[in-house]
Protein backbone atom coordinates (compact mmCIF):
# COMPACT_ATOMS: atom_id res chain seq x y z
CA UNK A 1 0.00 0.00 0.00
CA UNK A 2 2.79 2.35 0.93
CA UNK A 3 4.75 1.54 -2.22
CA UNK A 4 1.63 2.26 -4.28
CA UNK A 5 1.38 5.74 -2.74
CA UNK A 6 5.03 6.36 -3.48
CA UNK A 7 4.51 5.29 -7.10
CA UNK A 8 1.53 7.65 -7.50
CA UNK A 9 3.53 10.48 -5.94
CA UNK A 10 6.46 9.84 -8.30
CA UNK A 11 4.13 9.82 -11.29
CA UNK A 12 2.53 13.08 -10.19
CA UNK A 13 5.93 14.71 -9.84
CA UNK A 14 6.97 13.41 -13.27
CA UNK A 15 3.81 14.78 -14.91
CA UNK A 16 4.27 18.12 -13.15
CA UNK A 17 7.89 18.33 -14.33
CA UNK A 18 6.82 17.52 -17.88
CA UNK A 19 4.10 20.16 -17.80
CA UNK A 20 6.47 22.75 -16.34
CA UNK A 21 9.08 21.92 -18.95
CA UNK A 22 6.58 22.37 -21.74
CA UNK A 23 5.11 25.53 -20.28
CA UNK A 24 8.58 26.96 -19.84
CA UNK A 25 8.78 27.32 -23.68
CA UNK A 26 5.59 29.38 -23.80
CA UNK A 27 7.28 32.77 -23.50
CA UNK A 28 10.17 31.98 -25.89
CA UNK A 29 7.66 30.58 -28.39
CA UNK A 30 5.51 33.72 -28.15
CA UNK A 31 8.60 35.89 -28.60
CA UNK A 32 9.82 33.82 -31.56
CA UNK A 33 6.42 34.04 -33.25
CA UNK A 34 6.35 37.81 -32.76
CA UNK A 35 9.87 38.14 -34.15
CA UNK A 36 8.90 36.00 -37.14
CA UNK A 37 5.79 38.07 -37.81
CA UNK A 38 7.70 41.33 -37.49
CA UNK A 39 10.37 40.12 -39.91
CA UNK A 40 7.78 38.92 -42.40
CA UNK A 41 5.68 42.08 -42.15
CA UNK A 42 8.72 44.15 -43.09
CA UNK A 43 8.89 42.48 -46.53
CA UNK A 44 5.34 41.20 -46.91
CA UNK A 45 3.93 43.81 -49.33
CA UNK A 46 6.75 43.53 -51.88
CA UNK A 47 7.05 39.77 -51.40
CA UNK A 48 3.35 39.25 -52.12
CA UNK A 49 3.76 41.39 -55.24
CA UNK A 50 6.94 39.89 -56.67
CA UNK A 51 7.25 36.35 -55.27
CA UNK A 52 3.74 35.44 -54.05
CA UNK A 53 4.37 31.69 -53.87
CA UNK A 54 7.41 32.08 -51.65
CA UNK A 55 5.63 34.68 -49.51
CA UNK A 56 2.68 32.33 -49.05
CA UNK A 57 5.02 29.56 -47.86
CA UNK A 58 6.43 31.84 -45.14
CA UNK A 59 2.98 33.01 -44.18
CA UNK A 60 1.87 29.38 -43.88
CA UNK A 61 4.86 28.62 -41.65
CA UNK A 62 3.86 31.48 -39.33
CA UNK A 63 0.27 30.25 -39.29
CA UNK A 64 1.49 26.75 -38.40
CA UNK A 65 3.63 28.06 -35.52
CA UNK A 66 0.70 30.07 -34.20
CA UNK A 67 -1.55 27.04 -34.52
CA UNK A 68 0.86 24.96 -32.44
CA UNK A 69 1.02 27.74 -29.86
CA UNK A 70 -2.78 27.84 -29.61
CA UNK A 71 -2.73 24.10 -28.96
CA UNK A 72 -0.16 24.73 -26.21
CA UNK A 73 2.44 22.77 -28.17
CA UNK A 74 5.07 25.35 -27.34
CA UNK A 75 8.06 23.25 -28.40
CA UNK A 76 6.69 22.87 -31.93
CA UNK A 77 5.67 26.52 -31.99
CA UNK A 78 9.14 27.62 -30.86
CA UNK A 79 11.00 25.40 -33.32
CA UNK A 80 8.73 26.41 -36.17
CA UNK A 81 8.96 30.14 -35.41
CA UNK A 82 12.74 30.08 -34.92
CA UNK A 83 13.22 28.86 -38.49
CA UNK A 84 11.16 31.68 -40.01
CA UNK A 85 13.62 34.62 -39.87
CA UNK A 86 16.02 32.70 -42.12
CA UNK A 87 13.15 32.01 -44.52
CA UNK A 88 12.33 35.73 -44.47
CA UNK A 89 15.93 36.52 -45.40
CA UNK A 90 15.67 34.13 -48.36
CA UNK A 91 12.36 35.74 -49.26
CA UNK A 92 13.91 39.19 -49.19
CA UNK A 93 16.74 38.01 -51.45
CA UNK A 94 14.17 36.52 -53.85
CA UNK A 95 12.31 39.85 -53.96
CA UNK A 96 15.54 41.70 -54.77
CA UNK A 97 16.40 39.21 -57.53
CA UNK A 98 12.92 39.37 -59.04
CA UNK A 99 12.92 43.17 -59.02
CA UNK A 100 16.31 43.20 -60.75
CA UNK A 101 15.03 40.76 -63.38
CA UNK A 102 11.90 42.83 -64.02
CA UNK A 103 13.87 46.08 -64.14
CA UNK A 104 16.27 44.62 -66.71
CA UNK A 105 13.37 43.43 -68.86
CA UNK A 106 11.67 46.81 -68.52
CA UNK A 107 14.83 48.74 -69.42
CA UNK A 108 15.20 46.65 -72.55
CA UNK A 109 11.59 47.05 -73.64
CA UNK A 110 11.42 50.74 -72.82
CA UNK A 111 14.49 51.34 -74.97
CA UNK A 112 13.24 49.20 -77.86
CA UNK A 113 9.48 49.69 -78.10
CA UNK A 114 9.57 53.42 -78.97
CA UNK A 115 11.81 52.56 -81.94
CA UNK A 116 9.29 50.03 -83.19
CA UNK A 117 6.37 52.39 -82.70
CA UNK A 118 8.22 55.24 -84.44
CA UNK A 119 9.01 53.02 -87.41
CA UNK A 120 5.38 51.93 -87.68
CA UNK A 121 4.12 55.52 -87.41
CA UNK A 122 6.50 56.64 -90.16
CA UNK A 123 5.27 53.89 -92.48
CA UNK A 124 1.60 54.49 -91.65
CA UNK A 125 2.00 58.22 -92.32
CA UNK A 126 3.52 57.57 -95.74
CA UNK A 127 1.01 54.87 -96.66
CA UNK A 128 -1.80 57.25 -95.70
CA UNK A 129 -0.58 59.58 -98.46
CA UNK A 130 -0.29 56.79 -101.01
CA UNK A 131 -2.81 56.71 -103.84
CA UNK A 132 -2.60 52.94 -103.96
CA UNK A 133 -1.52 50.44 -101.32
CA UNK A 134 1.43 48.12 -102.03
CA UNK A 135 1.00 44.49 -103.02
CA UNK A 136 -0.05 42.34 -100.09
CA UNK A 137 -1.74 45.19 -98.25
CA UNK A 138 -5.40 45.90 -98.85
CA UNK A 139 -7.56 48.59 -97.30
CA UNK A 140 -9.02 46.46 -94.43
CA UNK A 141 -5.55 45.19 -93.53
CA UNK A 142 -4.22 48.75 -93.57
CA UNK A 143 -7.06 50.00 -91.37
CA UNK A 144 -6.44 47.06 -89.02
CA UNK A 145 -2.77 48.00 -88.82
CA UNK A 146 -3.68 51.62 -88.03
CA UNK A 147 -6.01 50.65 -85.18
CA UNK A 148 -3.46 48.09 -83.98
CA UNK A 149 -0.84 50.83 -83.83
CA UNK A 150 -3.19 53.18 -81.95
CA UNK A 151 -3.98 50.41 -79.44
CA UNK A 152 -0.26 49.72 -78.99
CA UNK A 153 0.48 53.41 -78.37
CA UNK A 154 -2.33 53.60 -75.79
CA UNK A 155 -1.13 50.46 -74.04
CA UNK A 156 2.45 51.75 -74.04
CA UNK A 157 1.24 54.84 -72.19
CA UNK A 158 -0.57 52.57 -69.72
CA UNK A 159 2.60 50.50 -69.26
CA UNK A 160 4.66 53.60 -68.52
CA UNK A 161 2.04 54.79 -66.04
CA UNK A 162 2.07 51.39 -64.32
CA UNK A 163 5.85 51.52 -64.08
CA UNK A 164 5.80 55.06 -62.70
CA UNK A 165 3.18 53.90 -60.20
CA UNK A 166 5.54 51.18 -58.98
CA UNK A 167 3.65 48.26 -60.50
CA UNK A 168 6.51 46.67 -62.40
CA UNK A 169 4.78 43.34 -63.02
CA UNK A 170 1.79 45.02 -64.64
CA UNK A 171 4.04 47.44 -66.56
CA UNK A 172 6.04 44.56 -67.98
CA UNK A 173 2.93 42.57 -68.93
CA UNK A 174 1.55 45.58 -70.79
CA UNK A 175 4.89 46.31 -72.47
CA UNK A 176 5.06 42.71 -73.66
CA UNK A 177 1.59 43.06 -75.17
CA UNK A 178 2.74 46.27 -76.91
CA UNK A 179 5.72 44.41 -78.35
CA UNK A 180 3.49 41.62 -79.67
CA UNK A 181 1.06 44.12 -81.16
CA UNK A 182 3.88 46.10 -82.78
CA UNK A 183 5.32 42.92 -84.33
CA UNK A 184 1.86 42.06 -85.67
CA UNK A 185 1.39 45.53 -87.19
CA UNK A 186 4.88 45.63 -88.70
CA UNK A 187 4.35 42.23 -90.27
CA UNK A 188 0.96 43.31 -91.66
CA UNK A 189 2.61 46.38 -93.22
CA UNK A 190 5.34 44.26 -94.80
CA UNK A 191 8.00 45.54 -92.42
CA UNK A 192 10.72 43.50 -90.76
CA UNK A 193 10.33 43.51 -86.94
CA UNK A 194 13.63 43.98 -85.06
CA UNK A 195 15.45 40.82 -84.02
CA UNK A 196 14.98 41.50 -80.30
CA UNK A 197 11.21 41.67 -80.68
CA UNK A 198 10.94 38.27 -82.28
CA UNK A 199 13.60 36.49 -80.23
CA UNK A 200 12.16 33.87 -77.91
CA UNK A 201 13.33 33.90 -74.33
CA UNK A 202 14.66 30.56 -73.09
CA UNK B 1 6.85 41.35 -98.16
CA UNK B 2 8.43 40.80 -94.77
CA UNK B 3 10.37 37.85 -96.11
CA UNK B 4 11.64 39.80 -99.10
CA UNK B 5 15.39 39.32 -99.42
CA UNK B 6 15.76 43.05 -100.02
CA UNK B 7 14.03 43.94 -96.79
CA UNK B 8 16.55 43.99 -93.99
CA UNK B 9 16.17 44.79 -90.34
CA UNK B 10 19.89 45.32 -90.00
CA UNK B 11 21.97 48.38 -90.61
CA UNK B 12 24.14 48.91 -93.67
CA UNK B 13 27.34 48.11 -91.83
CA UNK B 14 25.96 45.30 -89.80
CA UNK B 15 28.12 42.24 -89.47
CA UNK B 16 25.70 40.41 -87.24
CA UNK B 17 27.07 41.46 -83.88
CA UNK B 18 27.29 44.51 -81.68
CA UNK B 19 24.26 46.17 -83.25
CA UNK B 20 21.11 47.39 -81.59
CA UNK B 21 18.78 44.41 -81.67
CA UNK B 22 15.82 46.78 -81.35
CA UNK B 23 16.78 48.87 -84.38
CA UNK B 24 13.59 49.02 -86.40
CA UNK B 25 15.01 50.75 -89.45
CA UNK B 26 13.77 49.15 -92.67
CA UNK B 27 16.28 48.63 -95.47
CA UNK B 28 16.27 47.89 -99.17
CA UNK B 29 19.33 46.67 -101.04
CA UNK B 30 19.40 48.17 -104.51
CA UNK B 31 19.39 45.60 -107.32
CA UNK B 32 19.87 46.04 -111.08
CA UNK B 33 16.93 47.87 -112.63
CA UNK B 34 15.85 49.56 -109.38
CA UNK B 35 14.86 53.22 -109.33
CA UNK B 36 13.55 55.15 -106.36
CA UNK B 37 10.14 55.22 -108.04
CA UNK B 38 10.12 51.43 -108.38
CA UNK B 39 11.21 51.03 -104.79
CA UNK B 40 8.55 53.51 -103.69
CA UNK B 41 5.89 51.55 -105.58
CA UNK B 42 7.09 48.33 -104.01
CA UNK B 43 6.90 49.55 -100.41
CA UNK B 44 4.22 52.23 -100.60
CA UNK B 45 2.19 51.21 -103.63
CA UNK B 46 2.75 54.68 -105.08
CA UNK B 47 5.83 55.55 -107.20
CA UNK B 48 5.27 59.26 -106.62
CA UNK B 49 6.32 58.94 -102.99
CA UNK B 50 9.96 58.26 -104.00
CA UNK B 51 11.06 61.55 -102.42
CA UNK B 52 10.29 60.08 -98.99
CA UNK B 53 13.00 57.51 -99.65
CA UNK B 54 15.37 60.09 -101.09
CA UNK B 55 14.93 62.36 -98.04
CA UNK B 56 15.64 59.44 -95.72
CA UNK B 57 18.88 58.65 -97.54
CA UNK B 58 20.32 62.08 -98.19
CA UNK B 59 23.48 61.06 -96.38
CA UNK B 60 24.31 58.65 -99.20
CA UNK B 61 22.25 59.95 -102.13
CA UNK B 62 22.94 63.25 -103.84
CA UNK B 63 20.50 62.80 -106.70
CA UNK B 64 17.23 60.81 -106.64
CA UNK B 65 17.98 59.56 -110.14
CA UNK B 66 21.34 58.12 -109.19
CA UNK B 67 21.32 54.98 -107.10
CA UNK B 68 23.85 52.18 -107.24
CA UNK B 69 23.44 48.42 -107.16
CA UNK B 70 24.28 47.15 -103.67
CA UNK B 71 23.43 50.40 -101.91
CA UNK B 72 21.40 49.91 -98.75
CA UNK B 73 18.58 52.41 -98.56
CA UNK B 74 16.47 53.25 -95.54
CA UNK B 75 12.76 52.80 -96.22
CA UNK B 76 10.89 55.05 -93.78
Amino acid sequence: MKSKRILVAVLCVAVAIALMSCASNKEPAAAAIKAAEDAFNAVKVEAMKYVPDKAKAVEDAITAAKGAFEKKDYDTALNGAKAIPDKVKELSAAVTAKKAELTKAWDELSAGLPKMLDAVKSRLDILSKSKKLPAGLDKPKFEGAKSGYEAAVKMWEDAKAAFTGGNMTDALAKATTVKEKAVEVMTALGMQPPAAATATKG
Amino acid sequence: MADDKNLKGLGPDDKGSGTDAWDSTQWHVVVKGDTLSKISKKYYGDPNLYMKIFEANKDILKNPDLIKVGQKLRIP
